[in-house]
């Protein structure tokens, strides 16, 4: 099993400097998917009570997009000011900081709570389904009058 | 503005759903951790993002430039809110270069006016709107982006450079405003002329009183006015044939925009026509305004395609008076302007043609084949000249072997021999 995850998460990264090299920002979360079911694989597999590593796996997800996008925005031409890079390093390093923390809280709220049943899975569904909704939203685009 | 989600949007939702419904799936809470920060920020992004009302102005120090001259120039960003990252594209025409900043650049923005400098150069006469500009400006979480172009024009003139040049071609005969030339009729002026006999109402200091005294009889000198002239500029925009930065079209516009000024400078009457597919004229004048005028004018010159037989006679009298010295800048290529000169040739107009020599421009084709065909046209153009000349019409070449001074000598020394031409 070790083996085969270390495979799988050398053909994530692999593909993910595919994905930065040809330029598409949709595939982006392609390899982070990839590397997100590898750890869902992990935890089923192992069957362990509640995994302490999750917010540090969850701030590096957020750290490692952000970055991916970061690299496709540098493509774009338009050079900013100085100092720009430190200041979105900083921002970077911040989120990275800001989900570990909210991961802490919530996986503290789910160790305290450990709630189960029908409720539960509906307010998860709702969740996703609400995000699946923003894709849908924002894809379209909107358009105001100036 | 308009208004988007960036691919983060799609890539942060995307990892949010999925991991919400693998942990719910799956039945690990730890997959649900993982995509609460992802659902977080997608949700604190999209919920405070405000649109940002931006206004950009393009000032310039100055609307009317010289080719190749520097332009300052001031772009004013002015924000209602703080912006984290506003992206500036100038979308500047192809022949306005920018010396001095970036085409596309990024900047951050507070809630007051930032102006960014800029230096502006135009490589080639003409007229160009440069104030076009899109913004695209970003949340800080990088989530949305409104963008906007700006097309308020902001027209920045660019009048040729003027080539150097010493003396023009003076006209055969002269108007009856004063001027610099000398008129071949008699009047009152400096140059002397000749003597006649007095007659009453002579004036006695126009007396040659050693004539008189050698002829016994009252004797005056005759002398020439010193008048000004028409001048009617013909520019050929039939053809432009170019290569690289060079253009048979621009090489003339600065050829007539150099005459016009030199011939205006000697408080000639300066007229123009555009021959071409568009046919453009402007009334004889003189002055600075006339000057402004004949600049702005040949700015609009370019090559129109048409297949119409245009005819000498569409050309309002007014433009071209019967006196008027008509100046021809062509490339000598287009049948329709070659027939025009000799047209206004036969109607005896006094015609001085400048060949804006387009060899330059024209690389021979490939092979043996390609340097003969060459070779044949460079002939056939030696034939009509000669024709040209043949017909009493002055042909000086101008191009990279000749400047315009000393085309214009060649059309002076050709005008002193000629037989049909009096200068």
């Amino acid at each position: 099993m070790q083996h085969a995850g270390l495979r799988i998460a050398a053909i994530a990264v692999v593909g993910l400097a595919a994905v930065l090299a040809v330029g598409v920002p949709a595939l982006v979360p392609v390899p982070f998917l990839v590397v997100g079911g590898l750890y869902a694989a992990q935890l089923v597999v192992d069957d362990a009570p509640l995994d302490p590593a999750a917010p540090a796996f969850a701030a590096g997800l957020v750290v490692g997009v952000e970055l991916a996008y970061w690299s496709l925005d540098e493509r774009d031409g338009a050079r900013g000011e100085p100092g720009d890079d430190l200041r979105r390093s900083a921002y970077v390093a911040g989120l990275g900081v800001a989900a570990l923390l909210v991961a802490a809280v919530v996986m503290a709220l789910v160790d305290v709570v450990r709630a189960r049943g029908l409720g539960v899975d509906v307010l998860g569904a709702v969740a996703a389904s609400l995000a699946l909704l923003a894709v849908v939203l924002f894809a379209r685009g909107r358009e105001a009058e100036d | 503005m308009t208004r988007r989600g960036t691919a983060r949007v799609q890539g942060y939702a995307l990892l949010a759903a999925t991991a919400l419904l693998a942990a719910l799936a799956l039945r690990r809470p730890e997959v649900a951790v993982v995509a609460a920060p992802l659902a977080l920020l997608l949700a604190a992004g999209t919920a405070f993002s405000s649109e940002p009302r931006i206004d950009a102005r393009l000032d310039l120090s100055t609307t009317r430039t010289l080719e190749g001259d520097d332009v300052d120039a001031e772009l004013a960003l002015d924000s209602s809110a703080a912006v984290g990252r506003l992206e500036v594209l100038l979308d500047l025409p192809d022949d306005v270069e920018l010396v001095d900043g970036r085409r596309a650049f990024s900047l951050s923005l507070r809630p007051e006016e930032r102006l960014v400098p800029l230096t502006l150069r135009c490589a080639r006469w003409g007229v160009f709107d440069v104030g076009r500009v899109a913004l695209r400006a970003t949340d800080v979480f990088r989530l949305v982006v409104w963008e906007r172009r700006l097309r308020a024009p902001v027209l920045l003139k660019a009048y040729p450079r003027l080539e150097p040049l010493r003396r023009v071609v003076s006209a055969t005969e002269t108007q009856a405003f004063g001027g610099n030339e000398v008129s071949r009729r008699p009047g009152d002026g400096i140059e002397y002329a000749d003597l006649r006999d007095f007659a009453p109402g002579d004036r006695v200091r126009s007396i040659n009183w050693r004539a008189t005294a050698r002829r016994q009889r009252l004797v005056v000198n005759q002398r020439h006015p010193e008048r000004n002239t028409d001048v009617v500029i013909l520019v050929d925009s039939f053809v432009d044939l170019a290569a690289g930065d060079r253009s048979t079209l621009d090489d003339t516009v600065r050829a007539a925009a150099t005459l016009a000024t030199r011939y205006l400078e000697r408080r000639d009457r300066v007229g123009l026509v555009g021959y071409g597919g568009i046919l453009r004229w402007l009334r004889p004048g003189m002055g600075a305004a006339q000057r402004y005028r004949l600049i702005e004018t040949l700015l609009e010159t370019g090559v129109e395609p048409t297949f119409t037989w245009r005819d000498v006679n569409l050309i309002p009298s007014r433009v071209l008076g019967p006196k008027a010295l008509v100046v021809a800048l062509t490339p000598l290529v287009d049948a329709r302007f070659v027939t025009m000169l000799e047209d206004l040739r036969a109607r005896r107009f006094d015609l001085v043609v400048v060949e804006v020599d387009p060899s330059a421009v024209v690389a021979p084709g490939p092979g043996r084949g390609g340097a003969l065909a060459r070779r044949l046209w460079l002939l056939e153009r030696e034939v009509l000249r000669g024709r040209l000349e043949r017909a009493g019409i002055a042909v000086g070449r101008f191009g990279d072997d000749a400047s315009l001074d000393e085309a214009l000598e060649g059309v002076r020394t050709f005008r002193r021999y000629a037989s049909r031409a009096r200068v």
